[in-house]
């Protein structure tokens, strides 16, 4: 494609490290967020929340809130009732109510909302609110729930969305919101064979997104139609979760989505939307939902997790028999849970080739802020158990963990464990690769005084959510300019840079000319949500799918206008050629679904369950205090298999940016509770890595690879680099100081208390 | 947060004269840093704040003399850690400054503030106490001085009436003197201390003649741990002193648990870092080493 002065050399356009297009936005202030966003007549509401964790609603009392000047309503679920029926949202179930109705399932659970002129009069009239409870025993831990016999919801209410949940609608007496299993060969039979056998408990812990532009949403509302400007990773979800509550067709229904800072998985789904709706209805006015820092804490979270991993070896060191039992604290509301459940189930064995495995994978409600995906899907939390589990192994056996995991390393075109033959997943090679930047075979100084010196290793494999769906739209306008209509939410990855990439190269023009039309579910076409790194394989399909469209119209207009065959006439004088003056478009479009075979419902097993897996491997060196416990991550090495990199720069701060995320879950970050209070909501008290928490030596880099069937031979990125961090990191205490930890965060404490436990010292309990 | 009435008064005595002793809810703000994330998290709701930025500017200067340093409690703590006198007569100070908050912090809040605050998990206190600093305080019947060790009387609170403002530090010259102070987080490293130490020692060749050694952020309020400083008195500097130093903090400092430790973690803590503090300290070639 020319136009005369924009024409791009092929292939140029990938593989270039462009900036982010809208960087001097955002750093000159002039990029707008819905968090700072404020419409003409705009009303604010504030949360009165939960005290307690569980317990029936006995009585609101609302009248003071009432009385305060410049509050127009205090909404209790009865008033929400009276314009959404049945007010119930979720993705997984339809289990989460829009205000607390008759019960409150979580300490912070929104009971009422004040609507009022501005949010400090809001916040005043709030705090005049006052709820008495009646108590209910609570359940916050996810093993306890699975057989305690206090219920968090009196039956299951499965959305009809996901045909796989509909046997489980009604049920009732259970914490059990969804199991997933997956059996491949014979367990029993194969571990009761095995040489050496090994069982390991791991646990994770409840922490947080912490985007820096809490959870927003505004809501306009008229009968006609309604707009809801959200600060959303999820659009179309939105709108299609909300015209349901409406009982409304989706075209009533708007939903724009500006710049989104940040998201990591907490900004899926429905969050804010569903209230932000109700109140808007109620006070016939647009009304904003803004979260603060603080409230951020009762909002979504990481998934705990308990997972109870078993291997069977025969003599040579092979793994046989693998048995994995996956508890997920979910939390009082599914929200995505049941799918992550799934979705990392199928890998929780690892990328071992093993014959013998079985997997239960089981999400739980509990009394405590419900729980989604976190920048990895589940997979970090299972990495950080199979990947000590390996190291522990290994260290039994006195066999070398490199090599130990070496001969047991799924390859290409040997099996997955789900069945699926392997293709384009670059295992060893990202292995190979992270030992000859640890220059694992040299010599290493481990100390000998009050400091001890480490190193440790992990490898991990994940599949993409699938099956999932992408539509683009590009529209090239009579001048011959480019704009690219798709509902990938930009947060910070660049996916606006990537997808103007893939359009640039496909219509050979620079990728700088090519505007992304900000999203727009009037305007933009359905996307199954920016999560689990499938914007740059799903969208960059559909946008390459919707520029190869676009072109192939420009050679059918060429030859209506009778162009002869190879002209290169200017588009401009194309469109002049063809209305006369400076008029008309052409529109390509382009829709993109992998192929998917459902798992046996029996056996979890399928040929085909993912279109690419992802691959990440870490290699730590550490320094620990055998004084203090303090840990000193000296070098971190990140390296993932990413395909080919569309933007290279942009993938290595994606590297960066999800390992020093996970260094802060692997390290400190924790959500402390004191009878399902949380005690450390606030940044004060709850903190994320700074720049002084990088390790002494970073190295973020990928393998080179080239994803067969992916856009330009790319894959996916923005999760992959945190899966390994945290089994990496305690490999490595292992190897300085010879003690295992199975519990995250690895912080001083911990390490200290495991160092004293082992010289039969230990430090007496708090 | 709700409205509330803002004096902005143009002197250090009108100030006083705003403030109420009776009624919580007026207070004195200088740089904000605290008192906002307070009243953000509803825990402190004003009928009336006294901002304290338009009073004399003397009360933003640092003064350097024979006898010492005289730092007004307007200074932020951004102009303490940049100031060419406090760098060269209590250069601990300018140390401590780079790894206490953040820059945007330092840059507004105040040395009066850090200290009226009362919260133990500061740094500046500890260290103002180990240097053997006094405050000048001014209420409507005058002004009075007092040993910083003398003005925290608990978690979050101080021996200053209501209607007390300070209006001075008063650091004495250090001589010889040498000093460390050493912030111990247990999450992120610019998180708030676990625990702080601070060492002032004056000693002949190897031999310590004086110990100040203060703890602060594990303790209710930044406490001098006058049972380690006996141990030094007197002694060579060994292993075997650092250790018993060490053992003598531990066992005298009351420690509180919270999300950053439990008694018995930061109590060896405590144990460790008085030695390496004292040994840092002692290291140190005279006041101006860095």
């Amino acid at each position: 494609m020319t136009d005369g002065h924009t024409t791009a050399k092929a292939g140029s356009q990938i593989g270039r490290s462009l900036p982010r297009t809208e960087s001097r936005d955002k750093v000159t202030g002039r990029a707008e967020y819905v968090h700072t966003m404020r419409l003409p007549g705009m009303l604010v509401a504030k949360l009165f929340r939960s005290t307690v964790p569980h317990g029936r609603i006995a009585s609101i009392d609302v009248r003071a809130a009432k009385q305060v000047p410049g509050v127009l309503h205090v909404v209790t679920i009865d008033d929400v009732k009276q314009v959404i029926p049945h007010p119930y949202y979720g993705p997984a179930f339809h289990d989460q109510p829009i205000l607390a109705d008759g019960k409150v399932r979580f300490v912070g659970e929104p009971v009422a909302a004040v609507i009022a002129v501005n949010p400090h009069v809001a916040e005043e009239a709030m705090q005049l609110i006052t709820a008495e409870y009646e108590e209910l025993p609570a359940v916050f831990d996810e093993v306890e729930a699975l057989t305690s016999k206090t219920y968090v919801h009196d039956e299951l209410q499965p959305a009809a969305t996901f045909a796989d949940l509909k046997h489980l609608k009604g049920v009732k007496d259970t914490n059990l919101a969804l199991a997933y299993k997956l059996r491949r060969g014979d367990f029993d039979q194969a571990y009761a064979a095995a040489t050496h056998k090994f069982e390991h408990e791991f646990r994770t812990q409840k922490a947080l997104h912490l985007p820096f532009e809490p959870h927003a949403t505004i809501a306009d509302y008229k009968d006609t139609g309604v707009t809801l400007y959200t600060a959303s990773q999820g659009p179309s979800f939105v709108r299609t979760e909300i015209a349901r509550l409406l009982g409304w067709p989706e075209n009533r229904v708007r939903v724009k989505v500006p710049y989104l800072g940040a998201g990591y998985g907490g900004k899926l789904y429905i969050k804010l939307e569903a209230l932000a709706l109700a109140l808007s209805m109620i006070a016939r006015k647009p009304v904003k939902v803004a979260l603060t820092m603080e409230e951020m804490f009762y909002q979504i979270t990481k998934h705990p997790c308990t997972f109870r991993i078993k291997s069977g070896l025969d003599k040579d060191g092979r793994i046989v028999a693998r048995k994995c039992e996956v508890y997920w604290n979910g939390g009082a509301y599914a929200d995505i849970g049941p799918r992550v459940t799934q979705k990392a189930g199928l890998t929780a064995s690892g990328p071992y080739d093993i014959d013998h495995v079985s997997i239960d994978s089981l999400a739980i409600y509990t009394n405590v802020t419900p729980a989604g995906a976190l920048r990895g899907f589940g997979v970090p939390q299972l990495v950080w158990a199979y990947e000590s589990h390996t190291d522990m192994m290994a260290r039994a056996l006195d066999l070398d963990p490199v090599a130990f995991r070496r001969k047991n390393l799924m390859r290409d075109g040997g099996q997955h464990t789900t069945s699926q033959v392997l293709k384009d997943a670059a295992v060893e090679k990202v292995m190979d690769a992270v030992l000859d930047r640890m220059s694992w075979s040299k010599p290493f100084d481990k100390g000998a005084s009050v400091v001890r010196r480490g190193r440790g290793f992990a490898i991990a494999i994940k599949a993409v959510t699938t099956p999932t769906t992408s539509v683009a739209i590009v529209n090239i306008a009579a001048d011959g300019s480019v704009t690219v209509y798709c509902s990938t939410i930009d947060m910070g990855q660049g996916s606006n840079t990537v997808m103007a990439q893939i359009a640039g190269e496909v219509l050979n023009i620079p990728a700088e000319s090519v505007k992304m039309a900000p999203c727009d579910t009037d305007v933009t076409p359905y996307d199954m949500g920016t999560l689990g790194s499938r914007s740059t394989f799903h969208m960059g399909h559909a946008v390459r799918l919707a520029a190869q469209d676009a072109l192939a119209k420009l050679a059918q207009l060429k030859r209506d206008v009778g162009e002869p065959e190879g002209s290169n006439i200017p588009i401009a004088d194309l469109f002049k050629k063809r209305y006369g003056m400076q008029a008309g478009n052409v529109i390509g479009s382009g829709v993109y679904k992998p192929d998917y075979v459902s798992p046996d419902p029996e056996t979890g097993l399928t040929p085909n369950v993912t279109p690419f897996w992802m691959v990440s491997g870490v290699g730590a060196e550490v320094a620990v205090d055998t004084q203090t416990g303090h840990v000193v991550i000296e070098k971190l090495i990140n390296i993932i298999d990413c395909g080919k990199a569309i933007n290279p720069k942009l993938v290595e701060t994606q590297i960066s940016g999800a390992a020093l995320m996970h260094l802060g879950f692997a390290m400190f970050e924790k959500m402390h509770f004191d009878g399902g209070q949380v005690t450390n909501a606030s940044l004060a008290d709850y903190k994320i890595p700074g720049i002084r928490d990088l390790p002494g030596t970073m190295e973020n880099l990928t393998v080179d690879t080239i994803q067969n069937n992916g856009p330009f031979g790319a894959k996916g990125v923005g999760e992959v680099a945190t899966f390994c961090v945290a089994p990496a990191i305690a490999n490595a205490i292992d190897d300085a100081v010879g003690v295992r930890l199975t519990e995250l965060p690895l912080n001083p404490e911990t390490v200290f208390r495991a160092i004293r436990a082992k010289a039969g010292r230990p430090l007496e309990e708090a | 947060m709700i409205p509330f009435e803002l004096a902005e008064p143009t002197s250090l005595a009108a100030a006083v004269k705003l403030l109420d002793p009776d009624d919580e809810t007026v207070r004195p703000i200088a740089g904000g840093t605290a008192l906002m994330l307070m009243m953000k998290a509803g825990v402190f709701r004003p009928a009336k704040l006294v901002s304290l930025r338009k009073i004399e500017r003397q009360y933003a200067a640092i003064a350097a003399g024979a006898d010492g340093l005289t730092i007004g409690a307007m200074t932020t703590l951004g102009t303490l850690e940049r100031s060419a006198e406090v760098r060269k007569l209590a250069p601990l100070i300018t140390r401590t400054c780079l790894t206490l908050s953040n820059v945007r912090v330092r840059n507004v809040a105040t040395v009066g503030g850090a200290m009226a605050h009362g919260d133990p998990h500061m740094d500046l206190p500890p260290v103002l106490m180990a240097l053997g600093a006094s405050v000048t305080v001014a209420g409507p019947d005058g002004e009075r001085t007092l040993a910083v060790e003398d003005l925290f009387s608990g978690y979050y609170e101080t021996v200053l009436a209501k209607n007390e403002l300070i209006a001075s530090v008063k650091i004495p010259a250090q001589g010889s003197k040498r000093a460390a102070y050493m912030k111990v987080t247990t999450g992120s490293v610019d998180d708030w201390p676990a625990l702080g130490v601070a060492v002032v020692l004056d000693g002949e060749g190897d031999t310590i003649t004086s110990a100040r050694i203060v703890a602060s952020a594990a303790t209710e309020k930044a406490t001098r741990l006058t049972l380690a400083e006996a141990e030094m008195n007197g002694q060579h500097v060994d292993e075997t002193l650092l250790q018993r130093a060490g053992d003598a903090a531990a066992d005298e400092a009351e420690l509180v648990a919270d999300v950053r430790g439990s008694v018995p973690y930061k109590r060896e803590l405590m144990r460790v870092y008085v030695g390496r503090a004292v040994a840092a300290a002692w290291r140190g070639a005279g006041l101006n080493n860095d």
